[in-house]
């Protein structure tokens, strides 16, 4: 999963950045509205943490904006402003939750884990796919109640699939989601990744559509095929 | 102590005009009874003074030492008994009676008597005419007489004569009571209708004063921004200044607010940098940073709301619409509640106007339906309804667990938090509380009918609406 963090106090960017980076997300940081807007309008993020007080262009400007674009990403507003009017106004710019500073961490994560839930349609922190269980409260993954041992990148690709089970990604739309902006992308290497997953979660969970991308098969939805 | 209110502007002009007005028009009508009374008497008095000259200049006195004239006085009712004009000459004896000696036939016989005291006036100014009053010959008709009298010494004589003219005054004395009566009529209605002529000139003076006193009123009640209205230019910098110490109030107010405000969320972002950095770090300085930053928090936000609430209820002037912050209320806590499926339902009044600021509203209305949203199982209703004297009623009640009666005083008190395990500073009740009564409003908690807690806030209303 891939979070945008626009946020111009560059020590709460960095706690951020490392905490969602610590609970198994790609995150990307932008330190002012411009910026802000900019990346959510050219990448495909699964979420976006936004304070309203921001250089250039204000938080609930640039909300608007993606909204009027079509931008669909669940938005948070993390700000100080706590005024029911600035509540409603964010809300009303597209905000999918408010949260007012100062707060905790863990009720901010539980927050988008939340948003990102509700994006996905599925209703708890922990997905399910037979015996395969993905926790992305604790960023970990079970296989018949036995923890596996993840990279980050790895889990990363795992949570994104599991969010998307039964459903083709393409290579492309998976290095965007599992990879920062700053990182060295190379489609190659997702491969790599897919085949170390294969290793460590069973190899025919993972299925590979030729030309197309992979996909995380599904036991229910087959048998409920069939 | 107690200051004693001035008397009202109009009752002391009219007052002021009136203690000069009443005296000069009752000195303007005697002295015009008076100078008519004079006028009509010395017109009366003329013609008997010309037949007193025209007596002496044609009596005559014969060898026998009878008296004569050698012409009759032209007035024919000298002729005619009791005609009410008479003349007589006479003499005074020793005893200072007058013996008549020659009379008008009008006086039939009789004759016209005189005082002592009028007697020793003629005596004093010899040849010089003196008035006097005495009754007259004709008993019936009740005369009045002004006699004309001069004491002469006739050629001839060693003795002098008393040449006396008289005639009937009762038409005078009537004329001159028909003249006093209209001029004290004539003065009373002049005074009666230059003191309302004063009232009307010192209310219609006043008038811009109290139109303006009405707009100030429309401020105060909220149904206007500023003193409104054209004054006359003597009132006109009154309006000015008024309008210019509201703005003042107002921009004071919103600039204390603003610098609270500033200083508040300048704060949170940095400690919220602290708790997070705090809940990374080593785990005992973690504690104790955790612990100050928790506090900080509490303090900025306990403040914040405090210096909010402390301007409040006192701007003047100020309104809101309640619809669209209701509205937009109604609008939002269902995408804050989301895993609620909440259903909020609003009935009652629409389009009132709160006599307060904007913000005010917003936390008195947004903190009861967060409330109510926190506890509710899924259902929240919100009802405005008009009450008398300038207020309505906003009750807001939920389907949660409610509270107990004996726990309704303990949510109101500040900082109260009757469940530690939900997330809150615990203010909200409070300040809604605080708030309400800053307004002159209330705020009461009861058990709702739908299950949970009904909370019934009271605002004022501007009276427009």
């Amino acid at each position: 999963m891939r979070i945008l963090i626009v946020e111009d106090d560059a020590d709460l960017a960095r706690q951020l950045k490392s905490a969602f980076k610590d609970a198994g997300y790609a995150v990307d940081v932008a330190p002012d509205g411009e910026e802000g807007h900019f990346l959510g309008d050219t990448e495909p993020y699964d979420a976006v943490v936004l304070d309203l007080g921001l250089p250039l262009i204000d938080g609930v400007s640039v909300l608007q904006k993606w909204r009027a674009d079509g931008k669909t990403f669940p938005v948070l507003i993390l700000t100080a402003r706590d005024q029911w009017s600035e509540k409603v106004a964010g809300f009303d710019a597209g905000a999918d939750d408010y949260l007012t500073k100062p707060f905790h961490t863990e009720e901010l994560m539980a927050r988008l884990r939340a948003l990102l839930r509700r994006a996905a349609g599925h209703t708890t922190d922990t997905i399910e796919i037979g015996d395969l269980m993905v926790d992305n409260r604790a960023a970990r993954a079970f296989v018949d109640g036995m923890a596996i041992k993840l990279t980050s990148h790895e889990f990363r690709l795992l949570s994104y699939m599991a969010s998307h089970k039964g459903r083709v990604i393409s290579r492309t739309e998976l290095v965007e989601h599992i990879y920062d902006q700053d990182f060295d992308r190379d489609s190659n290497t997702i491969e790599v990744f897919v085949g170390r997953l294969r290793k460590k979660i069973g190899t025919d969970r993972i299925e590979t559509v030729r030309g197309l991308g992979y996909r995380l098969l599904d036991p229910d939805a087959e048998n409920a095929d069939t | 102590m107690t200051r004693r209110q001035p008397p009202s502007l109009v009752s002391s002009l009219v007052r002021a005009a009136a203690l000069w007005a009443v005296p000069g028009l009752i000195i303007t009508a005697l002295a015009l009874t008076w100078l008519s009374r004079n006028s009509t008497y010395r017109a009366f008095d003329e013609p008997l003074e010309s037949a007193v000259i025209g007596l002496i200049a044609s009596v005559e006195v014969a060898d026998d030492g009878a008296l004569r004239l050698s012409r009759e006085l032209p007035d024919p009712r000298y002729q005619r008994a009791l005609s009410g004009k008479y003349w007589m000459i006479g003499e005074a004896n020793d005893r200072n009676d007058i013996i008549p000696r020659l009379s008008s036939r009008s006086l039939y016989g009789s004759s016209l008597p005189i005082s002592a005291t009028v007697r020793s006036s003629l005596a004093l100014q010899e040849q010089e005419p003196v008035r006097f009053v005495t009754d007259g010959p004709d008993i019936d008709a009740n005369e009045a007489l002004r006699v004309v009298a001069r004491q002469v010494i006739l050629p001839n004589m060693d003795t002098p004569v008393i040449v006396l003219a008289a005639a009937d005054r009762t038409p005078v004395i009537s004329a001159i009571r028909t003249f006093t009566l209209t001029a004290v009529t004539m003065i009373v209605i002049l005074t009666l209708g230059l003191i309302f002529a004063v009232y009307a000139q010192v209310r219609l003076g006043l008038r811009p004063l109290f139109a303006l006193g009405e707009r100030i009123a429309d401020v105060r009640e909220g149904r206007a921004a500023e003193v409104e209205g054209v004054y006359p230019p003597e009132i006109a910098p009154l309006a000015g200044e008024l309008n210019s110490l509201i703005l003042h109030n107002k921009s004071v107010v919103d600039r204390a607010q603003t610098h609270v405000g500033n200083l508040a969320h300048a704060l949170k972002t940095p400690i919220a940098v602290l708790r997070n950095e705090a809940a990374m770090g080593d785990v005992t300085n973690s504690l104790v940073v955790s612990r100050q930053t928790e506090s900080m928090a509490q303090q900025v936000d306990h403040h914040l709301r405090r210096a909010r609430a402390a301007a409040r209820g006192q701007a003047i002037g100020v309104r809101a619409e309640m619809d669209p912050i209701i509205d937009g209320l109604v609008r939002t806590l269902p995408r804050i509640y989301r895993d609620k499926d909440l259903q909020i339902v609003r009935t009652g009044e629409t389009g009132l106007m709160f006599r307060g600021a904007p913000r005010d509203l917003e936390d008195m209305v947004g903190n009861l339906m967060d409330n109510a949203a926190k506890w509710t199982t899924d259902r929240v209703e919100l009802e405005v309804k008009l009450e008398d004297e300038g207020f309505c009623l906003v009750t807001v009640k939920d389907n949660g667990p409610g509270l107990t009666p004996e726990e309704y005083a303990t949510a109101l008190q500040r900082g109260a938090r009757l469940d530690e395990a939900t997330p809150g500073s615990g203010l909200g009740l409070s300040i809604v509380d605080d708030l309400a009564q800053a307004y002159k409003g209330s705020l009461r908690l009861d058990r709702a009918s739908i299950g949970g807690l009904k909370a019934v806030l009271r605002l004022p209303i501007a009276r427009d609406t």
